[in-house]
């Protein structure tokens, strides 16, 4: 094939994304700002000034920074455990991380209620080790809907990892111990900088994730609302679809500017080439 | 330059609704010409509800029913909110809907219902008043009237409940569960506070003041009956306003729950029937609403606790009754609240309960 009819190759994933994804957001952002024949940014000078939804912004940004955090904490030794065992087992392994994606987020919330509510697992335990007197609340609050989140994104990050992990030279690590390095410095100076990408790709997935997430946070949190239950309320029980539209724009933005902010900082942690 | 991108969109945008809309018409073409050459073939009538107590429909209402009338009867199912807004955005072919009076008047605002001939129906005479015309002659009629009244369990409040002002009691403090605002109950709720605020009429400030002094109390507001049952399950609360279907369940979650009708006057939880505008069955469509309003329906799935009857013809045992909302004197003492003003405060009534109640 001459190479100049190669971009037919795009064509047909070209126009199912414009036809299904690229006109719906541009007429979900172009419905906020166009009405009644004039351009106004009012609706969203509106939403900036409003303390309540700023408030619910604030609660979802600090969930949504929680998770990432938790996942990468959590995720990134157990990536590289796993990216160091025989291809067999590794699968198997990652198979099983993967499991809680494959389960609906509604069945796991309700797994994470009889956890954490006040006759719960957690709960419990706490009271018969006679460390708490009364049951403690976990359930609908933040906490509950970070908890909820870590454990559906983790393999998000798990997966990222591992591939990357996979693929970094051992001949690297040996040569540096071998040049006098210790473990620690080797780890430090070579497998986590050539971690990095994988983490960026990683922690951008769970950050939007959890920044969008509907379910699990209607499920287990309480009286704290996230942006999307709030854009919920507003789109279907309210049928305000221009405010729904601006809060969707609202947090395609915040969604654009985490993964800028994300590249940057991947930029100086890469190592010089 | 940004302004020619943004024609440009706006013009791709059209020419792809054009596109998609023909898609559309052609669909229902080939559809309505399949309907007239039928003959002795079977027609088809497009049902929308909630789905649940499934087993109960298939067998007691739609395959009667299909069976009588020679039809294929195909379920949408879904919440009221979905359900209705799927119909607003006009991409549906369902005939007949069942939703809450309340988002039946959101339907009839938004002009999606087409109206009725009430005397198509046999069964009319037959219901309670109540059930007759909840949003007006022009709509469906009632197929079930139940209450709204209070849950608890007596032994973890460690106190009685027997208005709507006791759900205020310091002893129910972090154990209450109250409706959200944008659910059925929520404006029940307002209406409520309301009242015990002391005011003869309806006082939207004193409303929320009490709304907002009763918020501390308040585990969590629920929107779905399903977390309202699960809640008491896990102990995260043990009070709170739940229709009176629920007890049941309630009860097998948690021995001695009790249900009370408070002094003041339970609500009316009205579900309706209509008949969606641009049904090609409409008249198969009443005929469904009637056998809905039956006594043999009514009256078996008031025996399996799926619906509070709204036939007045409907006999239970004081076992069978249990749980359902039962008998002229309960169901004619029910309070309605006006849909039509709930509606159009129910934006603003929203906005307060975020921001003075919930904050």
């Amino acid at each position: 094939m001459k190479k100049r009819y190669l971009y037919l190759l795009l064509a047909p994933g070209f126009l199912f994304l414009t036809l299904f994804m690229i006109i719906p957001l541009l007429l979900t952002v172009g419905s906020t700002v166009f009405r009644d024949g004039g351009f106004s940014i009012g609706i969203y000078t509106q939403f900036f000034k409003d303390a309540y939804f700023l408030d619910i912004l604030g609660t979802t940004l600090l969930v949504s920074v929680m998770t990432t955090l938790l996942c990468i904490f959590i995720g990134f030794p157990v990536a590289y455990y796993l990216s160091k065992q025989p291809p067999r087992r590794k699968g198997i392994m990652l198979a099983l991380a993967i499991f809680p994606l494959l389960t609906s987020s509604v069945v796991r919330s309700f797994s994470w209620m009889i956890i954490l509510g006040k006759n719960g697992l957690v709960n419990n335990l706490l009271t018969s080790f006679g460390l708490v007197k009364e049951p403690i609340s976990i359930l609908y609050t933040p906490t509950a809907m970070i908890i909820g989140l870590v454990h559906l994104f983790l393999p998000l990050i798990l997966i990222t990892l591992v591939g990357v992990m996979e693929s970094i030279d051992h001949d690297l690590v040996q040569a540096a111990q071998s040049l006098g390095a210790s473990k620690l410095t080797a780890f430090r100076k070579i497998i986590f900088p050539l971690s990095i990408p994988g983490l960026i790709v990683g922690s951008i997935l769970v950050f939007v994730g959890s920044l969008t997430a509907y379910t699990t946070p209607a499920l287990l949190g309480g009286k704290k609302r996230v942006v999307a239950t709030f854009l919920y309320q507003n789109a279907i029980t309210l049928n305000d679809w221009q405010a729904a539209s601006a809060i969707a724009t609202i947090m395609m933005i915040i969604t654009f500017i985490v993964i800028g902010l994300m590249n940057k900082a991947a930029a100086k942690f890469k190592p010089k080439e | 330059m940004v302004k020619k991108t943004w024609i440009k969109g706006l013009l791709a945008c059209s020419l792809a609704t054009v596109v998609l809309a023909g898609c559309g018409s052609n669909n229902s073409d080939g559809k309505s010409a399949e309907g007239n050459n039928s003959g002795g073939k079977q027609q088809k009538l497009v049902i929308s509800t909630w789905g649940f107590a499934e087993d109960f429909y298939n067998k007691e209402v739609y395959e009667p029913f299909e069976k009588a009338h020679n039809v294929k009867i195909v379920l949408e199912t879904g919440n009221n909110a979905d359900r209705l807004s799927k119909i607003m955005q006009g991409s549906s072919d369902v005939d007949v809907i069942y939703l809450s009076d309340y988002y039946a008047q959101q339907g009839i605002e938004a002009g999606v219902f087409e109206k009725i001939d009430r005397s198509h129906f046999k069964n009319l005479d037959h219901i309670y008043d109540i059930a007759k015309a909840p949003n007006g002659e022009d709509y469906g009629p009632a197929y079930t009237v139940g209450q709204l009244g209070i849950a608890y369990d007596p032994q973890a409040t460690g106190t009685t409940i027997e208005s709507w002002s006791d759900l205020w009691k310091p002893e129910l403090k972090g154990k209450l569960t109250m409706p959200s605002i944008t659910s059925t109950s929520g404006p029940m709720m307002v209406d409520a506070a309301s009242k015990i605020s002391g005011s003869a009429d309806f006082n939207e400030d004193k409303a929320f003041e009490q709304l907002t002094a009763l918020n501390p109390s308040v585990v969590k507001y629920y929107s779905k009956t399903s977390e309202f049952v699960n809640m008491f399950t896990q102990g995260e609360a043990a009070a709170g306003p739940i229709m009176q279907m629920y007890l049941s369940d309630l009860q097998k979650a948690v021995p001695g729950i009790e249900f009370v009708t408070p002094k003041e006057g339970a609500y009316a939880i009205i579900n309706t029937l209509n008949v969606v505008k641009g049904s090609r069955n409409k008249q198969l469509a009443e005929e469904f609403i009637d056998w809905q309003l039956s006594q043999e329906v009514q009256e078996k799935a008031a025996k399996a606790k799926v619906d509070s009857p709204a036939n007045k013809d409907v006999k239970l045992t004081d076992e069978e009754a249990v749980g359902v909302t039962y008998g002229a004197d309960v169901v004619e003492n029910l309070q309605t609240l006006d849909m039509a003003f709930v509606n159009s405060h129910l934006k603003a009534w929203t906005d307060r309960f975020n921001r003075e109640v919930t904050r």
